[in-house]
């Protein structure tokens, strides 16, 4: 067997630690055990948004479609018909920073389901064709009638207008846009309608032969089975044939304004929605990333959570529908958002109700319960996403690909257990304060 | 698995699963008493987590969240089902918790619920797809609890008396039948003694009758709702089918997989989807209550495709009346649902929720295996005899989109 370098990780709550496998071409491989009949494989590519620009922006998502429209083995529609007929769940998924595939299935007797999955997600992986005619022709998104032929590019453009529609996805991209000024996650993931409607089959295949490479990839395989045997497989299945690699280029990473930004739009609807959102740590930034986490649980994560708390239980006045908050790593910087739906007459005082909120976490005290409970709940979240071969492989694939590193997985645990509160406070302070912030709201038209 | 009975006659179903992390206890309740008021449920529901005669709101959401302990509970129409989640040292205190809001809830933050309900609802239905599926069940279901949906409690809201609460949750502890079903490692836990000690002051009930009709649908309805800057028009229509505990369940679930639940193989995803491109979302669903169930279609398109669409899914639901399915496909249905139902069985907390659920309907705690063997013996000619029955009107239709695209029908 070619030279591999091999690592071993105590992965919390799994029974054995997880093994990560680098190949001479740079394909990492990684299996986890998790007993029990089911398997998950999935391949992490390190591809999104992140690789676009206004032109070809949504290229990412389109070709994560693509991908199931047949290989030079099979033809379009076997990989998905094949693998759900074993009670499979099939389907991939595009973000920022990574595309991923995943099946999901029984193992099946002597391991056959598991064997035939891997098979038929590497065949996909490495020799997809796109045919032109299960794309549709490129047509001008203004002129739809010259279309005869409605395929995949029409699926995408639903997809699209799908989102359009929902109200949480507009004020998100509106925030999402106005919080950068150069990095390409300012785009929408999905893109637009008129590139989707017009970019070229070619185009598509030059981005997958650019991005998909060894170097970039990530094979992982949860479940319980013999790890010689499947790495093996993997190893045989994966076969590069030499594909060159390919280093993603560095951004220049975008700092606050400096000023609160203010982003207004309407929409046929009758509640208020906004969002305030701001730029975080890069997601490798282990420490970092943990304050922003613990202060997402202490403002805006659920019932207990200060917002929910002050802004709708002990409400002298009806202004609130709903409140919280979020937390997204990425690899050039997270973001945390403050969300709220709210009674569109009352937008000025909500607006500066929310902004209390997060000053009082700044500039106010932070008690040893709040804290208790935030570590808690990060110590847990590990837990949780160690319950289902499918959320092991994604935790895994997350820091993979993300953060270049599954040995963070042990660094994340040993930090948050010697966390301080001094240390909260400081980071809150570095990344919270309103001023860094932008403010989406989407209000009802007039 | 096993069922044990506590002192009180109640049902205790046990599954162990060695080596997770969290464990899972869910409490089921039936409602035998149908609501008067469209929303006297949801809203029962919502205020067992608003207080105790022990604890007030805010302790009792501190002291899940410290222990990050999942604790709520869920209203289906034919029961509430309590739901407890936490890591396995927590086990003691998050049952005391669960059996707290179970029996001491005081109800006392009525008023506050309901203006929380009321606009949690009021921002819910600012979504299309939420607004048509309001108007779909609501239809689906006139005049039935089944059918008091968000928009009916939006109506009956404010005449909704606290009283009238009380005597519901009251009848619940007093005289509705009542299961527990646990998953987890149950290693250095006595777990019959838990339960004994959290859950012996609960009066178990053998009444099982629900004192609501069953559901009828006398005539064909069009529903058209119009929202003028909807991207997507969003189109369900549905048909009254038997339900779980009736004989052709199995083949119904099959007929499910293969039209248009199967994931990206059914016959909707490949005809509408793949070689249309009509939609992102196009599928079937089939929901089950106990006196009813409802078979539906569904997708979301571009407005100007709402004939086309229809016209698919006509064409689609002939085939499977009128045309010969190949046993292969129905062989591939089978092992599909049969391994969609082991993924979304994976965690304890699901394991626990269908236990209970099975239980619930009479059918007992180990159907699911029972159930895989009847899938197995499901043949082409009962699918397709199940959807001749059935798929016929009367149906419900409900359309939303912009009003110039409404002229059907």
């Amino acid at each position: 067997m070619q030279n591999i370098i091999k690592k071993e990780i105590k992965y919390p709550y799994l029974t054995k630690p997880v093994v990560v496998y680098e190949r001479e071409c740079g394909h990492k491989i990684v299996l986890a055990h998790k007993e029990g009949e089911l398997v998950n494989v999935s391949t992490w590519v390190k591809t999104g948004s992140i690789n676009e620009t206004d032109a070809n922006n949504g290229i990412s998502h389109f070709l994560e479609h693509l991908m199931f429209k047949g290989t030079s083995k099979y033809p379009a529609g076997y990989f998905d018909r094949t693998l759900e007929a074993k009670g499979a769940i099939v389907n991939a998924a595009t973000w920022k920073d990574y595309t991923y595939y995943y099946v999901t299935l029984p193992k099946g007797e002597n391991y056959k389901n598991l064997n035939l999955a891997i098979e038929l997600h590497a065949d996909m992986m490495l020799d997809p064709i796109l045919p032109e005619n299960e794309l549709g022709h490129p047509f001008d998104i203004s002129k739809p009638e010259e279309v005869s032929e409605k395929r995949e590019r029409h699926v995408v453009i639903e997809e699209i207008r799908m989102r359009e529609d929902q109200p949480w996805t507009k004020v998100y991209n509106a925030v999402n846009n106005a919080m950068y000024q150069k990095h390409p996650y300012k785009r929408d993931v999905i893109g637009f309608a008129s590139t989707i409607a017009s970019i070229p089959r070619d185009t598509i295949m030059d981005y997958y032969k650019t991005h998909y490479t060894p170097n970039n990839m990530t094979t992982i395989i949860t479940g319980e089975f013999d790890n010689d045997t499947i790495l093996k497989k993997v190893i045989a299945e994966f076969d590069f044939k030499g594909r060159e690699n390919y280093q993603n280029p560095a951004f220049e990473i975008d700092s606050p304004k400096g000023e609160t930004g203010y982003i207004q739009n309407t929409a046929k609807i009758n509640t208020g929605f906004a969002i305030i959102g701001y730029l975080g740590p890069l997601a490798c930034n282990v420490k970092e990333n943990i304050a922003l986490e613990m202060a997402n649980i202490i403002l805006g994560d659920g019932q207990s959570s200060r917002l929910y708390q002050n802004l709708i239980e002990k409400a002298t006045e009806n202004i609130f529908n709903i409140v919280g908050s979020d937390y997204y790593s990425f690899r050039d910087g997270s973001n945390f958002f403050v969300q709220a739906n709210f009674n569109p007459d009352k937008k000025e005082q909500a607006i500066e109700l929310l902004k209390e909120e997060i000053e009082k976490l700044i500039n106010g005290n932070i008690s040893e319960q709040e804290f208790n409970k935030a570590k808690k709940k990060l110590k847990a979240d590990f837990a949780e996403s160690a319950e289902t071969v499918s959320d092991i492989s994604e935790t895994i694939g997350y820091y993979m690909t993300v953060c270049n590193s599954l040995e963070l997985v042990e660094e994340y645990l040993e930090v948050l257990e010697n966390y301080t509160i001094e240390e909260l406070k400081e980071y809150i302070k570095k990344y919270l304060p309103v001023k860094y912030a932008v403010i989406s709201v989407l209000m009802p038209e007039e | 698995m096993n069922k044990i009975y506590l002192k009180n006659e109640i049902p205790a179903i046990l599954k162990e699963n060695k080596s997770t992390p969290r464990i899972s206890v869910c409490v089921y309740i039936k409602i035998t008493e149908a609501e008067k008021k469209a929303g006297e449920y949801s809203l029962l529901n919502r205020l067992f987590l608003q207080g105790t005669k022990k604890r007030t709101s805010e302790e009792l959401a501190q002291e899940l969240d410290e222990n990050a302990i999942e604790c709520y509970s869920e209203m289906k129409c034919d029961f509430i089902r309590f739901k407890l989640l936490c890591l396995n040292e927590d086990l003691e205190k998050g049952l005391d918790i669960l059996s707290d809001i179970i029996q001491n809830s005081t109800l006392d933050e009525f008023e506050k619920e309901k203006i929380k309900l009321s606009g949690e609802i009021t921002a819910e239905l600012d979504s299309p797809k939420s607004k048509a599926m309001d108007a779909f069940y609501k239809n689906f279901y006139e005049n039935h609890p089944y059918g008091n949906t968000y928009t009916r409690v939006l109506e009956e809201l404010d005449n909704i008396d606290k009283d009238e609460i009380k005597t519901l949750y009251t009848n619940l502890l007093e005289n509705s039948p009542k299961i527990i079903s646990v998953a987890g490692d149950f290693e250095g836990i006595n777990i019959e003694e838990l339960l004994e000690k959290y859950f012996s002051s609960l009066k178990n009930s053998t009444n099982t009758n629900q004192n609501m009709p069953v559901p009828e649908l006398k005539e064909k309805k069009v529903i058209k709702i119009e929202k003028e800057d909807a991207s997507q028009a969003q189109i369900i229509q549905g048909w009254m089918f038997p339900t779980i505990n009736s004989e052709e369940y199995p083949a119904i679930l099959l007929l499910n997989t293969i039209l248009g639940a199967s994931g990206l193989s059914s016959r909707l995803f490949v005809e509408l989807r793949d070689k249309k491109g009509l939609a992102y979302v196009v599928r079937s669903m089939y929901e089950t209550f106990n006196k009813s169930a409802c078979f539906s279609v569904y997708i979301a398109t571009e407005p100007k495709n709402i004939k086309t669409s229809l016209q698919g899914f006509k064409i689609e639901l002939d085939k499977i009346k009128n045309e010969i399915m190949q046993e292969e496909e129905l062989e591939n249905a089978k092992n599909n649902l049969i391994g969609k139902r082991e993924f979304f069985t994976e965690t304890n907390l699901q394991q626990a929720s269908l236990m209970g659920y099975h239980e619930d309907k009479g059918l007992g705690y180990n159907f699911e295996k029972e159930l895989i063997e009847r899938i197995k013996k499901v043949t082409v000619k009962e699918i397709q005899e199940i959807a001749d029955k059935y798929i016929k009107e009367p149906s419900v239709l409900t359309v939303l989109a912009p009003k110039k695209y409404l002229e059907i029908e």
